[in-house]
C-alpha cells in the first residue's frame, strides 16, 4: 500500500518533459503552480506526477517545445464520427470560440462561434454549447451560495461554510484536494460545466436526440489539458447511474467520453479538410446551443463571479441588475476584491456580499487560503482559476507564436 | 524536492560553472538586442490574453440574453426534466463530492 494522489483509473502522465529536448532553462518552473518540476538549472527537468495538476502552463511556456501532451483522443473521435450508429455530441467551452480562429489564420481573440459550429457540424458533431451548461452551473452554484448565505445570516449551521469557492476549474479543485483537504467543504458541490454537460447529454439529451444513452458519445472541446484528467475521475458516471436506476441495463459508460483541447480540435478539422475560416456559420441543432452572455464570460477571469452576481441580484432583490457589467472583477490584477449590497426580500434586510476573484493561482492563492484557514477571510464567495487570465489562456489553447512567454519568468 | 543528486556534481563556490556560462550567454545576447525589444515584448506579452477576453466580453455585450436565469433552454430543462436547482435530479446529475488526496492508498 503506497500513498498516491490518484483514484483508480484516473488519468496520469498527461504532461511530461522530453529529456532529450529539455535545456534546463527553468522557464517552466516559474509557471508551475505546485512546484512539481524537478531538476537543476542546465540539467534535464522532470515532472513529479503526484503533484502535477495537468494544467499545461509549463507546456505553453517552454521555449524549446520540450514538454509533451500525451493521451490524445483524436483518433477515437474520428472513428466515432464515421460510425453511423453513434451520435457524437461536441461540447464547446466558452474560451475556445475566441482562440481557435488563430489556428486558421484569424486574429487573436476573434469571435468565431458560428463558424466553429459550422465546421464541427460538417465534421459530424451535434452542437452542445458548454455555455448552456455554464448557465446551468450558475443556477445550481448560485442557489447553493444563497442557501449558504441565508444560513449564515440566520445563524443556522445546516449549510456549507462560507466563503464558498467556485468549482469549475479542475486544476484548482485538484490543488485544494492535494494541499488543503480541510477546506474542501468550502468548494461548491456543483460540478463543472463540462461534467454537467456530459451528464445532461446522456440523460435529458437522450430524449432530445432520441438516442439510447449508450450510443451517445460525448466529446468536450476545451481550452484546458486538466479537463482530460477531470473527465477520467471515476465518480463521473452519473448519467449511467441515473439511467440504470430508471431501467437501463447497458454496461458502464462515463459522462464525458473524450476531451479534445482547442489545439486538437483544430488538428481534427485540418485532418478532415475543413477550413474553419471559410466555413459558413451554423446556428446549432437543438436547445443545447442556446446560451446567455453570462455563460460565455465563464472563459475569462472574473466571469463566473460576474455571471453569479447577475443571477444572485435577481433572486435576492427580485429585480435585474441595473447595470450588468461588473467592472471590479474584470482585468488582469492577481486578486480582485469587490463588495455589493443587496436588499434581500426573503430576509427583509440589506446584505453585504464580499467577493474575491483569483487567477494565476500559483502566484496568488496562498494568502487568500491562509485567511480562510485562520477564519478571518472577509469574503463570502471566491472565484479561483488556475491559469493567468482564466481559461482564455488555458494549457490547451493555441500557443502564442511570439515566443515571449518565458519573459514572464524575468 | 530539489535536493536530489544529479549526474554531475558542482562546487558550491558562488556560481556553478553552468550557471556562470548561462548568465554570460544571456548577458551577451542582451547586448546584441536593441533596448526597445525587451520592453516592447514585455508590454505585449499579455496582449493575446486581453484580446481573447475582449472577444468574450463582446459576445456577452451583443447577446440577446445576458443572465443565466433568462435562458429559455435552461428553463425548459428544469420544466421538462430537472425539476428545480438543488432538487433531487440536480443532486444526482449536477452535483459531486471531493476527495481528500492526502489519504489515498494504492
Amino acid at each position: 500500500m503506497t500513498a498516491t494522489t490518484l483514484q483508480p483509473n484516473e488519468m496520469t502522465g498527461l504532461i511530461t518533459i522530453d529529456a532529450a529536448r529539455c535545456k534546463g532553462c527553468d522557464a517552466c518552473k516559474k509557471f508551475c503552480p505546485t512546484g512539481a518540476i524537478d531538476g537543476a538549472s542546465g540539467a534535464a527537468h522532470s515532472i513529479d506526477q503526484s503533484q502535477c495538476l495537468s494544467c499545461g502552463q509549463c507546456l505553453m511556456a517552454c521555449p524549446f517545445g520540450a514538454i509533451n501532451e500525451n493521451h490524445s483522443a483524436l483518433e477515437t473521435v474520428i472513428q466515432k464520427l464515421a460510425d453511423k450508429n453513434t451520435t457524437v455530441v461536441g461540447i464547446i467551452a466558452p474560451a475556445v470560440r475566441v482562440a481557435i480562429g488563430e489556428e486558421f489564420g484569424l486574429g487573436a481573440g476573434e469571435l468565431v462561434t458560428g463558424k466553429l459550429y459550422g465546421a464541427m457540424h460538417r465534421a459530424g458533431f451535434k452542437i452542445f454549447d458548454c455555455n448552456f451548461a455554464a448557465d446551468l452551473t450558475i443556477m445550481e452554484e448560485g442557489s447553493e451560495f444563497i442557501h449558504r448565505l441565508h444560513a449564515l445570516v440566520k445563524g443556522e449551521d445546516n449549510a456549507g461554510p462560507l466563503p464558498q469557492f467556485t468549482s469549475c476549474c479542475p486544476g484548482w479543485v485538484r490543488y485544494l484536494e492535494l494541499r488543503y483537504p480541510s477546506l474542501l467543504p468550502h468548494l461548491s458541490t456543483a460540478k463543472s460545466p463540462q461534467q454537467m454537460a456530459g451528464a445532461v447529454a446522456k440523460t435529458y439529451g437522450a430524449n432530445v436526440y432520441d438516442m439510447e444513452p449508450k450510443n451517445i458519445f460525448t466529446v468536450a472541446v476545451m481550452p484546458c489539458t486538466a479537463k482530460k484528467v477531470e473527465a477520467s475521475r471515476p465518480e463521473f458516471n452519473s448519467a449511467w447511474q441515473y439511467n440504470k436506476a430508471h431501467g437501463d441495463h447497458a454496461a458502464e459508460y462515463a459522462d464525458m467520453d473524450a476531451v479534445l483541447t482547442t489545439r486538437e480540435m483544430a488538428q481534427l478539422l485540418r485532418l478532415l479538410d475543413i477550413d474553419l475560416a471559410t466555413t459558413d456559420e451554423y446556428r446549432g441543432d437543438s436547445l443545447f446551443s442556446q446560451y446567455t452572455g453570462a455563460g460565455t464570460i465563464f472563459g475569462t477571469t472574473g466571469g463566473v463571479m460576474e455571471a453569479a452576481l447577475r443571477t444572485a441580484h435577481k433572486v435576492l432583490t427580485g429585480d435585474e441588475m441595473p447595470r450588468l457589467e461588473f467592472e471590479p472583477v474584470r482585468g488582469l490584477e492577481g486578486v480582485k476584491a469587490a463588495s455589493i449590497t443587496l436588499y434581500d426580500r426573503a430576509l427583509s434586510q440589506n446584505v453585504d456580499i464580499h467577493v474575491a476573484v483569483v487567477h494565476d493561482m500559483g502566484h496568488n492563492i496562498e494568502p487568500v487560503l491562509q485567511e480562510v484557514l485562520a477564519g478571518i477571510s472577509p469574503y463570502h464567495f471566491i472565484e479561483v482559476m488556475n491559469c493567468a487570465g482564466g481559461c482564455v489562456n488555458g494549457g490547451g489553447q493555441p500557443i502564442d507564436p511570439s515566443g515571449s512567454s518565458w519573459l514572464a519568468a524575468l | 524536492m530539489n535536493n536530489k543528486p544529479y549526474l554531475f556534481a558542482e562546487s558550491r563556490f558562488l556560481l556553478s560553472r553552468r550557471k556562470f556560462i548561462a548568465l554570460g550567454g544571456a548577458f551577451v545576447a542582451a547586448l546584441a538586442l536593441p533596448v526597445g525589444w525587451f520592453s516592447q515584448k514585455l508590454m505585449q506579452r499579455n496582449d493575446y490574453i486581453k484580446a481573447r477576453s475582449k472577444g468574450l466580453y463582446r459576445d456577452d455585450a451583443t447577446a440577446m440574453l445576458r443572465v443565466s436565469h433568462a435562458n429559455p433552454a435552461v428553463e425548459k430543462y428544469y420544466r421538462d426534466f430537472g425539476g428545480e436547482p438543488l432538487g433531487h435530479v440536480s443532486h444526482e446529475l449536477l452535483h459531486t463530492h471531493f476527495i481528500d488526496r492526502t489519504r489515498l492508498k494504492s
